[in-house]
């Protein structure tokens, strides 16, 4: 390959406690995509926030071009010649669409203290042009956009003025099929044109298509570099972990009869601006997967039978009558819930595991009326061990741990209440192969056990993988169910999702 | 972040400091004044004054405490404990049970307003209870007006060492119980450390704040029967400053002032005991009410900075 254009020199970062990534060195070159990969909590996203400026090095250096870099914040890396697309939504809403593209860099339109507006629409309106993103207007407030639209201002706003480095941090996961074409366009325009793409993403398959070379990092040491056109996504997973990975982790069987005995329905319902007429009903042992695009309405399901949504029509009941509307009734009827929004509404996060863990089970501990701290203690005990959750002992702070282990705090919350109706949305999001594994595993079991399960996903595979039965949504109806079965494809799927 | 790999830890995040701190501050003062005073301040009579000053604000501490645990702030407390000693003096001249039910009473209608407002019309309680502060401080204004309020001729002889003392501990020991023996303290630290996820494990968080400034109001209604009792009478100026008081005497406690999962039931014995010490042991030197006011100010901001709770971040619910 041709000559080194970024050098980082032992790099090395600690949040607390933890030492997220540990002096790594690396070489990026001229003209390629490099993909960053490694399980949650190895420290990609770490690095490249170093890098640009988000996050600010305990010790390293970056050189780029020979020149060092030390970005302060976003801007100042950008005019150093880093730029980075983040995972999550990186534009500020009650901005117009020039404004958050240029954020930050407002003085190159101000004269005498004067911003000029129209000089500023002008310029940002050439460049969505140029970009073939014409049918954004750059004077609208940026509100007006969805999530897709805004995630392509943003493209926009971190490559126009070419970055050498271009950061793309697990982008891919938020975008749909177009947002996704036009990031990989943009990328390689990036590539062709001598500049280099750090490429962040879990989808290995992707990883491998997208990306010239590959680096693996683990527990924030790094571990190797590989050319992608000579590894399989087994190979990447053995390094991701240390260890062979069994290839199935989903379960095999096929064709097991279900009970006929309905555990809970939801009839009618609807959410203003999420759910239309949504029905549902789920027997014992059953898993059901809802699948969509994510902006279908299929995560308001989830709220809504749990009596979380606010303004929801029709309703929920359960098989002995109980009709829930709000969450501590559902709770107490043996419904559990874990949201997509781990951090805000599954669980609090400047907490420590054992007052998470026994939030909803509070009354169960309590005995004669009084509830011990020593019961609480042993209870978070058992069920964080349960799954084997890595941790230092059950008062640590959840704000500590990674986002798989987060999400085993989560589930030993509700194992340990013993739910016997368990809705999962997105409960894999964001969390590495090792933990995924475990999930589906508890999963199975769970069933196995006669409890039933409604698995929100938006990985199909998962859903294909998982599920007894399959419900796509589309604009907050349903637009398709599927049996479980060998013959059933992704493209099945996808068709009555679009 | 999968490895959990020893390193230093920035001293003041520790948890031992959080810990340690309050007590190593008492300890402090205690040796301070006692130095500073040459022992004045700790001879029998003394000890019994600053003991008899304490109650009070001991009482008080319990209900804000239990409101600044879920986030949010009571500034009302004051004028609170003005209207309710108010009522109860007026009513000691009838029946002196009946004086201080209506004034647990009283206290449980003015929390009700603040929950109200916080919860219903969803105004940060830092506004409504400042708002309320003002109100109520006028209501003590016009029923004062023309003379105290006095209390039945005999009320302050229930004013003794035993009785108080032995009212200030019942009170204390049912709170604790209350919030460390029956998932009290779990719900309102968990609706502090993040309100949404504490109702998405199924805590009834309106209905919990709604009745914890209820409960803040009754127990300063139950202050304003001891600083009834004390008195004798009631003043336009009863109970000015109580809100400010209990918040530094809880801050030098050791509680963050934004709440959440660090706080301790015994910030409010250790903060307010250190809060009487400090103040009286500056009394005792004969430094002048203005430079102590700057003092208590100084020392005030230096334990908010030093105890917030940064993680969980500055919102006032």
């Amino acid at each position: 390959m041709s000559e080194v254009l970024l050098h980082a020199e032992k790099i090395d970062k600690n949040f607390g406690v933890t030492h997220a990534i540990d002096h790594v060195t690396l070489d990026f070159y001229k003209g390629e995509i490099h993909a960053l990969i490694g399980e949650n909590g190895s420290g990609k996203s770490t690095f490249t926030s170093c890098l640009t400026g988000i996050y600010h090095k305990d010790t390293g250096k970056f050189t780029l071009n020979g020149r060092e870099v030390n970005a302060r914040n976003q801007v100042d890396g950008n005019y150093q010649g880093v730029a980075i697309i983040v995972q999550e939504i990186g534009t500020l809403s009650g901005l117009s669409v020039a404004e958050n593209i240029f954020l930050g860099k407002e003085d190159e339109f101000t004269k005498c203290g004067v911003k000029n507006t129209n000089a500023m629409n002008k310029k940002a309106q050439e460049l969505l042009d140029s970009y073939g993103f014409g049918y954004i207007k750059a004077g609208n407030l940026i509100d007006k956009y969805n999530f897709e639209d805004r995630k392509l201002i943003e493209i926009v706003k971190a490559t126009h003025f070419k970055p050498q480095i271009l950061v793309v941090d697990e982008t891919t996961t938020a975008l749909g099929e177009k947002g996704r074409k036009e990031l990989f366009k943009v990328m390689k325009e990036t590539k062709d044109d001598g500049r280099c793409v750090i490429f962040i993403s879990h989808d290995l398959d992707e990883v491998i298509e997208q990306s010239d070379s590959i680096s693996v990092l683990r527990d924030g040491v790094y571990i190797d570099t590989v050319k992608s056109s000579e590894v399989t996504t087994d190979d990447l997973k053995k390094l991701m972990v240390g260890r062979e990975m069994s290839n199935n982790y989903y379960r095999t069987d096929y064709g097991e009869k279900v009970s006929d005995e309905v555990v809970l329905k939801g009839e009618h319902l609807t959410v203003p601006g999420e759910i239309k007429d949504f029905n549902i009903e789920l027997h014992k042992g059953e898993i059901i997967g809802i699948g969509g695009l994510s902006e279908c309405g299929m995560h308001e399901v989830g709220k809504a039978l749990f009596g979380a949504s606010y303004y929801r029509e029709g309703s929920v009941t359960l098989s002995d009558g109980t009709r829930i509307n709000d969450i501590k009734t559902a709770i107490d009827h043996s419904i559990a819930y874990a949201s997509k929004d781990r951090d805000n509404e599954s669980l609090v996060i400047n907490d420590t595991i054992q007052d998470n863990i026994c939030l909803p089970s509070i009354e169960d501990l309590k005995k004669n009326h009084i509830l011990f701290g020593k019961d609480q203690k042993a209870f978070a005990e058992k069920f964080a061990k349960q799954m084997s959750t890595k941790m230092e002992g059950v008062h640590q702070f959840m704000s500590a741990l990674s986002g798989g282990n987060k999400q085993k705090v989560v589930l030993a919350r509700w194992i340990g209440k013993d739910s016997d109706i368990v809705i999962l949305d997105s409960p894999t999001r964001g969390i590495d192969v090792k933990v995924k594994a475990d999930i589906y595993q508890m999963m199975d079991t769970m069933r196995k056990n006669g409890k039933s399960i409604i698995m929100i996903s938006e990985e199909i595979s998962e859903l294909l993988g998982m599920a007894d039965r399959i419900i796509i949504m589309k604009n907050g109806r349903q637009s398709g169910e599927f049996k479980r079965s060998e013959d059933l494809k992704d493209t099945d799927l996808i068709a009555n999702m679009v | 972040m999968e490895n959990e790999k020893k390193i230093s830890v920035p001293f003041m995040e520790r948890p031992i400091v959080r810990n340690v701190m309050p007590f190593a501050g008492f300890m402090f003062i205690v040796v301070l004044f006692a130095i500073l005073t040459q022992g004045r301040l700790y001879t029998v009579g003394n000890l019994k004054l600053l003991l008899s000053q304490s109650y009070v604000l001991l009482i008080a501490c319990v209900g804000v405490f239990m409101v600044m645990t879920m986030g949010g702030l009571d500034f009302s407390q004051g004028s609170m404990l003005g209207v309710c000693s108010v009522v109860v003096c007026y009513l000691s001249n009838y029946n002196i049970i009946l004086a201080i039910l209506c004034g647990v009473i009283t206290g449980g209608l003015i929390g009700l307003i603040n929950g109200f407002f916080n919860v219903k019309r969803k105004i940060t309680s830092f506004i409504v209870t400042i708002c309320n502060m003002y109100l109520f401080r006028g209501v003590v204004a016009y029923a004062t007006t023309k003379t105290p309020v006095y209390g039945v001729s005999n009320i302050t002889s229930y004013n003794t060492l035993g009785f108080n003392l032995t009212f200030t501990i019942l009170i204390l020991v049912a709170a604790f119980f209350a919030f460390q023996y029956t998932g009290l303290g779990n719900r309102l630290k968990a609706i502090g450390a993040g309100e949404t996820a504490a109702r998405f494990a199924g805590v009834r968080v309106e209905k919990t704040k709604m009745l914890v400034y209820m409960a803040a109001g009754m127990i300063t209604g139950l202050a304003a029967f001891i600083n009834s009792i004390k008195v004798g009478s009631v003043t336009s100026t009863a109970g000015n400053q109580l809100e400010t008081q209990i918040m530094i005497a809880l801050v030098l406690g050791g509680m963050p002032v934004n709440g959440g999962a660090k706080v301790k039931f015994y910030n409010i014995i250790l903060g307010a005991l250190t809060y009487k010490i400090l103040t009286a042991g500056l009394v005792m030197m004969k430094i002048e009410p203005k430079t102590q006011q700057l003092i208590m100010g100084i020392v005030f901001l230096v334990m908010v900075a030093v105890f917030a709770d940064r993680k969980t971040g500055m919102i006032v619910k």
